[in-house]
């Protein structure tokens, strides 16, 4: 178990390396040049020529990818291009509060309302509860961010106004309420399912039997002895729930007009800011591989049979 | 001899899609105290079905029991309230299961889930139930018990692991043991440490057991009576020596037939019964035998036979005297 967590943190690094290069790359050899968007209607072709040289930009790809990685191991993750001479770092921090704090927000109700609805399901299976909860993933799996938000919108900030429409006073506001909502969907209907799915897989388990037999009170049956062997399949999926929340977030602070990461990466993706779009890349990179990590460390736990393997 | 338990037309059914099926079909027998009652069948004639059924733990729905009674201590186990119910089982009533490989919880430890019951039942606080658990663990066989509490279903193996359900069945010092179909799972050498094993506790505990199998060979040295039971009914029931010398019932006979003999003449093929038991969802008007049976007369085709006394505590359901009549086909 050790071993395998040393093996996959010493993979980190690369991975970091190789995405870093695929983006810079991407940037590098793109279509559309930074500066040009820097100056839109005010272009000239000198002070551009000036800018380019002052940014570094006229020098070969391998000078400029390679001083880039050396500034990145010092965690100077350059200018930004849009907001004249603001570090990226700074720029960063606070945006990337704000998205922490919505996201660990939306995961949290999206998981536990997502089990708790699952095993409800699964217990009074074919009952009209769990008709609606099998109605309910199916909806939520299949309605997108963009198409949820603005309905969200549409309802509780026009309709019904209890809701602001958009900004974000922290995540204690109302202004929090619909976001996390509609970020908490997706995860929410998946935990739901494989939840369901899970305990009525479990619940037909010899175990359980034995459970019965010993005379346990169902309650403890379900939580002691059932839930706990649902849920380790569910650790797998906790990777994928990182790739919803991610696209959710983007999607979910643009309507909703929050000063997170998802708008800052929008933005500069408007404005060819490569500094800051390469940071935001390689910061997801690094989310996705500490998160799939976190997922197989708690399957170790939960799970004897991985632990000691 | 006191009885522990009395069942009276023990009836259960499941209500599926393709109709009901009549597992269980008003069985009555008595366990006395310390007895240990073999119930043999083939696979699907309802033995788990007979014994979930005493412990309330048929899957409901599809299941339903519907009709009969269980008489444990002046109650009836079929009346009582689920609170009731489970106080029984796994106190006064245990159950150990066949497969030992998925019978425990792999997520758990053994310590924990021998231990449950003894907090449960017997109000221990967490570290007597372990202290307690590691002598159940010493009594049934597992060396080094005090290390392998702690251990994972999946450290030990098939026949140790059942050896944790006999710890655990026998925790709480029940009345009564049901095993179903224990040994089946495991080889052949560990059966017959699991057969010793049981029988050994059986003298020390004095517990009265009720020990289903397919496996006639299995309960000759084990029980003190054996019931047979085919299609959902008990078709013959009697003292062991009495059932192994002296079978009456055509269907007993045809499987003591079966059974390999070390003493069989060399060559001579085992007789098996030939045909399938019938069909529980489309049970037959009369003897559930009648179209395996080579005793068979007409009035078999109509008539279901009751069991009745042929000779004393010797019960056959059956129209025909097999000691005088010959085979009809
Ligand atoms: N949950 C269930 N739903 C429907 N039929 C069942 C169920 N459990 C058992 N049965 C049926 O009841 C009959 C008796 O089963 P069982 O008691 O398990 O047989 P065995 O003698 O092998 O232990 C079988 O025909 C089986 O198909
Ligand atoms: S009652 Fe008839 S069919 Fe049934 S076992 Fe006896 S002889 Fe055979
Ligand atoms: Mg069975």
């Amino acid at each position: 178990m050790l071993a395998y967590i040393v093996r996959r943190l010493l993979w980190l690094p690369v991975l970091l390396i190789i995405v870093s290069f695929i983006t810079f790359a991407l940037g590098y050899y793109g279509p559309a040049d930074p500066i040009v968007a820097l100056m839109g209607q005010n272009y000239d072709p000198e002070v551009a020529a000036q800018l380019a040289h002052e940014y570094g930009l006229d020098q070969p790809f391998g000078v400029q990818y390679l001083k880039y990685l050396e500034r990145v191991a010092r965690l100077d993750f350059g200018e930004s291009i849009k907001y004249r001479n603001q570090p990226v770092l700074r720029l960063l921090i606070p945006r990337l509060a704000v998205t922490i704090q919505l996201n660990v927000a939306s995961s949290f109700i999206g998981v536990s309302v997502g089990i708790a609805v699952g095993v409800i399901a699964a217990l009074r299976r074919g009952e009209l509860i769990d008709r609606l909860v099998v109605f309910g993933v199916v909806f939520g799996r299949a309605v997108p961010v963009f198409v949820a938000g603005p309905i969200l919108l549409f309802l509780f900030a026009r309709t019904i106004p209890v809701l602001p429409p958009g900004g974000w006073d922290g995540i204690f506001s109302r202004s929090a309420v619909m976001p996390v909502l509609l970020l908490s969907i997706g995860p929410m209907a998946v935990f739901a399912r494989q939840t369901r799915a899970g305990m009525l897989e479990v619940m037909g388990q010899d175990y359980i039997r034995t459970a019965r037999a010993k005379g346990l009170h169902e309650m403890t049956v379900v939580t002691v002895h059932a839930l706990r062997n649902a849920l380790i399949p569910l650790l797998t999926i906790l990777g994928f729930l990182l790739g919803s929340l991610v696209e959710g977030t983007f999607l979910t602070e643009t309507i909703f007009g929050i000063p997170g990461i998802g708008q800052f990466a929008f933005e500069a993706l408007g404005g060819r800011d490569y500094p800051v779009i390469i940071t935001v890349t390689l910061l997801v990179a690094v989310a996705y591989a500490l998160g799939n990590l976190w997922a197989d460390l708690l399957y170790g736990v939960v799970d004897p049979r991985i632990r000691q393997a | 001899m006191t009885t522990v338990l009395e069942v009276r037309g023990l009836k259960t059914q499941f209500f599926t899609q393709d109709g009901v099926v009549q597992a269980v079909n008003g069985i009555s027998y008595d366990l006395n105290e310390g007895e240990t009652l073999g119930i043999v069948g083939e696979s699907g004639c309802g033995k788990s079905v007979s014994v979930m059924s005493l412990m309330r733990l048929i899957p409901m729905p599809p299941g339903k029991i519907v009709g009969g009674e269980a008489l444990f201590e002046g109650v009836d186990l079929m009346k009582i309230s689920d609170d009731e119910m489970r106080s029984v089982r796994g106190n006064k009533i245990a159950m150990i299961f066949q497969d030992p490989m998925t019978s425990l919880n792999p997520v758990l430890t053994i310590g924990r889930q021998v231990g449950e019951a003894l907090e449960l039942h017997m109000g221990m606080s967490k570290s007597e139930a372990r202290q307690r658990t590691i002598e159940l663990l010493e009594m049934v066989g597992i060396p080094s018990a005090a290390d392998r509490v702690d251990d994972y279903p999946h450290q030990f193996s098939g026949g140790m692991r059942q050896r944790v359900m006999i710890a655990m069945g026998l925790s709480c010092n029940p009345q009564i043991l049901i095993a179903d179909e224990p040994t089946t799972a495991l080889d052949v050498t560990i059966q017959a440490q699991i057969v010793d094993l049981v029988k050994k506790l059986r003298d020390e505990i004095g517990m009265a057991i009720i020990w289903i199998t397919h496996d006639l060979g299995v309960v000759a040295g084990l029980a003190d009576r054996v019931a047979v039971m085919y299609a959902g009914f008990f078709v013959e029931e009697a003292g062991v020596k009495d059932l192994y010398g002296d079978p009456r019932h055509p269907y007993t006979i045809g499987l003591l037939g079966s059974l390999p003999r070390l003493d069989a003449e060399r060559g001579r093929r085992l007789v098996s019964i030939e045909g399938l038991p019938p069909d529980l969802i489309a049970l037959p008007e009369g003897c559930p035998f009648y179209a395996r049976c080579n005793y068979r007369i007409d009035r078999c085709e109509t008539e279901n036979p009751p069991l009745r006394l042929v000779a004393p505590n010797h019960r056959v359901a059956c129209w025909i005297d097999v000691t005088t009549a010959q085979p009809t086909r």
